[in-house]
């Protein structure tokens, strides 16, 4: 089990060691693991994690063995589209590339730990500033052990063109992994990044894999953020991604999910800046016996901030998801207005969803706050339909069903990465 | 390729246990035309529903063939493929597949594993057929029905007919909701179909279709069954003395379905 209520966790100190660190970073690491520790595995709304167990072991040093075949396909892919990626396989770096174009530009593309060597006061300054430790027991893991992480600096003014990548692979040697990006986007920039954590082979139970993004947006900058996951048996996952928003920034993450595993996940725009504003938009297919509890969380505190989510989840086998859609009007966020639109497809009968939209406004001048929520089945006038032309009922569901999911496949900025999710997704269909 | 025939014996069919058709006959041969004519109410939909496979629809008794095939065991989907169309009355929308990747999956299927058609002779073949029904370009990257209009609706049913070319198609009350210009394209496309290789069931309230499409049968549809058969006369009849003159001719007070006692 895991090393309990030890102010000075071996785990932290062997980091520290590894990398050389500097103190404040191994004060706010054993800060965060003291609050780890003391904190318990909670009972959500819809999620029981307190007999989930938290298996917490030493963190390797090396991994072995070559990219699975999504690896191999999202960094093909990566290459395609320009070039710029870093590839960490089970917390180890194994490979950085950023163009020289961008590189010019002052562009950073580093993975965190170098990141910390060469520009510590620019991540001292942003780290733990986003998704701090004591929001949760998975947060404050994460602060204090990750390793394996990726920093992006996009100076003022800039526009990278092509989206940079991040491939996070995790094989039974990464024992959970523990990867947190940070992602810092000055003013009037612009920025597209596309994210995934996948896994290859059988991983460890009891184990947690804990995930945290890092992104924080300057006035007028613009950033796309698409984030796959393909969680499989064994851990208990979670993800936790946050933007903060300065004045008139804008934010769309684009979610993608394709998943057997426990998982639970947040996704949030601070919209801080009056102006800013934000969309998600997120999949999910879920199969096997896979548990999601996914929250698209939007906070607005700006004027005339604005935020839309749009959530689409698919389940089945004996897959179990709770989408969330969350809006909340800060007291001040005046003429903020946001939309939701929830949509669950059952297929089969021991499949379940559940989609939960919550509004909690504070603010009494909004200028409109709308949702709109659906659970159920494929309709049977729709299959018949397709049928009485020819076509074969498992064909004319699939095609049903990617009508619900291409259009948002189809917002990922990186076409080798729709190509790969839509192959996953075809194969979990069939 | 042989001439095709539909055969329908003594069909029963309920809904809900509520028995709608009560025993139809009728035999339908390519090249023929057979409008089945009828007020509201009256188990023409029912007919048409049934024959194409719909589950709300049981067959309680009697036998279809087609081409000596039994229709009634196979799915909906065989039915297609062996060569059964119906255009339908509602069709149903579907979001996010377009209806130029159904048309090419529906006619794919149709023709069968190994028999596929060419993307590019697919489109060049869907391009000259929706030139010919007056059908914008644009509707091919639109989502299926999705938006249309009650006619767009109805001449994407046509344009499918005339892709899938069928042996039997069932135009199931096509005329409504149809301007006067949209009905004689409608007319144009089951005309140009016409042809040993294709027998057609067109039901209808009215004869205005029918001055487009001159059928060699008109059979009238009463209370579940086909109360009167005649030629094209028999519309004609219809259309100058209503329906009440037949009735009363028959001995008929309700022509609705249930209320025969």
């Amino acid at each position: 089990m895991s090393i309990e209520t030890s102010a000075h966790s071996p785990l932290v100190a062997d980091l520290a060691r590894r990398f050389q660190e500097p103190p404040w970073l191994v004060q706010r690491r054993e800060r965060a693991f003291v609050l780890y520790a003391s904190m318990p595995s909670p009972k959500l709304e819809e999620t029981d994690l307190r007999n989930r167990p938290w298996v917490v072991e030493s963190i390797p040093s090396a991994t072995t063995g070559g990219a699975g075949a999504a690896a191999q396909a999202l960094l093909e892919g990566a290459k395609a589209a320009g070039g710029a990626y870093v590839y960490v396989r089970d917390g180890v770096t194994i490979e950085t590339s950023l163009p020289r174009t961008l590189a010019e530009q002052g562009v950073v593309l580093l993975d965190l730990h170098t990141a910390i060597d060469q520009h510590p006061e620019r991540v001292r300054r942003y780290l733990y500033s986003v998704v701090p430790a004591e929001e949760s027991k998975w947060a404050a893991l994460n602060a204090a052990l990750w390793h394996g992480g990726i920093f992006v600096h996009v100076p003022s003014g800039v526009r990278v063109n092509s989206p940079i990548h991040f491939i996070y692979e995790e094989t039974m040697a990464g024992k959970g992994g523990l990867p947190r990006s940070l992602v810092v986007v000055e003013d009037r920039a612009s920025l597209s990044f596309a994210e995934a954590y996948l896994c290859h082979g059988e991983r460890q139970e009891g184990v947690v894999h804990s995930a945290v993004t890092e992104l924080v947006v300057g006035a007028d900058a613009n950033v796309t953020a698409a984030c796959l996951s393909r969680y499989g048996k064994g851990p208990t996952n979670f993800f936790t991604r946050r933007a903060k928003l300065a004045d008139n920034a804008s934010v769309d993450w684009v979610i993608g999910d394709v998943s057997d595993g426990f998982t639970v996940g947040l996704v949030e725009s601070r919209l801080e800046g009056p102006g800013s504003k934000s969309t998600t938009r997120g999949f999910g297919l879920g199969y096997g016996r896979q548990r999601l509890d996914f929250t698209a969380s939007m906070d607005h505190f700006g004027h005339h901030s604005a935020s839309d989510i749009t959530l689409l989840g698919v389940l089945r086998g004996r897959a179990n998801s709770t989408y969330r859609s969350s809006t909340h009007i800060e007291r001040g966020a005046d003429e903020a207005s946001s939309e939701q639109h929830d949509r669950m497809l059952m297929l089969g009968s021991r499949a379940r969803a559940d989609a939960i939209p919550m509004l909690l406004i504070d603010e009494n001048d909004v200028q409109r706050c709308g949702h709109a929520a659906s659970v159920g089945r494929i309709d049977e006038n729709q299959v018949y339909y397709l049928m009485a032309r020819g076509i074969p009922r498992a064909e004319a569901e699939r095609m049903i069903i990617w009508g619900y999911l291409q259009p948002l496949v189809d917002v990922l900025p990186v076409e080798p990465w729709r190509n790969e999710v839509a192959s996953w997704i075809d194969g979990e269909l069939n | 390729m042989s001439s095709p025939v539909l055969t329908i014996e003594d069909l029963r069919v309920s809904v809900e246990d509520k028995e709608i058709v009560k025993g139809l006959s009728l035999q339908i041969k390519g090249g023929e035309i057979h409008a089945v004519m009828g007020p509201n109410g009256t188990g023409k939909s029912t007919l048409a529903s049934a024959l194409m496979g719909h589950p709300a629809y049981s067959v309680t008794s009697g036998r279809v063939t087609l081409d000596g095939e039994d229709v009634l065991t196979m799915s909906v989907d065989e039915r297609a493929r062996a060569g059964l169309f119906l255009a339908m009355q509602y069709p149903a929308e579907v979001s996010g597949v377009s209806n130029a990747n159904f048309l090419r999956t529906a006619l794919n299927a149709r023709r069968g594993e190994g028999n596929e058609l060419p993307v590019i002779k697919f489109h060049r073949l869907l391009q000259q057929k929706m030139k010919d029904l007056n059908i914008d370009p644009s509707f091919a990257e639109r989502y299926l029905n999705e938006g249309f209009s009650g006619g767009e609706k109805k001449r994407n049913e046509i344009l499918q007919m005339s892709l899938l070319e069928p042996k039997i198609a069932i135009l199931d009350e096509i005329d409504s909701g149809l301007d006067i210009d949209a009905l004689k394209l409608v007319a144009d496309a089951v005309n140009q179909l016409r042809s040993p290789q294709t027998g057609f069931l067109i039901i209808t309230h009215y004869q205005r279709l029918l001055q487009y499409i001159v059928p060699d049968y008109v059979h009238v549809m009463m209370q579940g069954r086909i109360v009167k058969s005649g030629d094209k006369t028999l519309a004609e009849y219809l259309e100058a003395n209503g329906y009440d003159t037949l009735k009363r001719e028959l001995g008929i007070v309700d022509e609705t379905v249930g209320a025969e006692a």
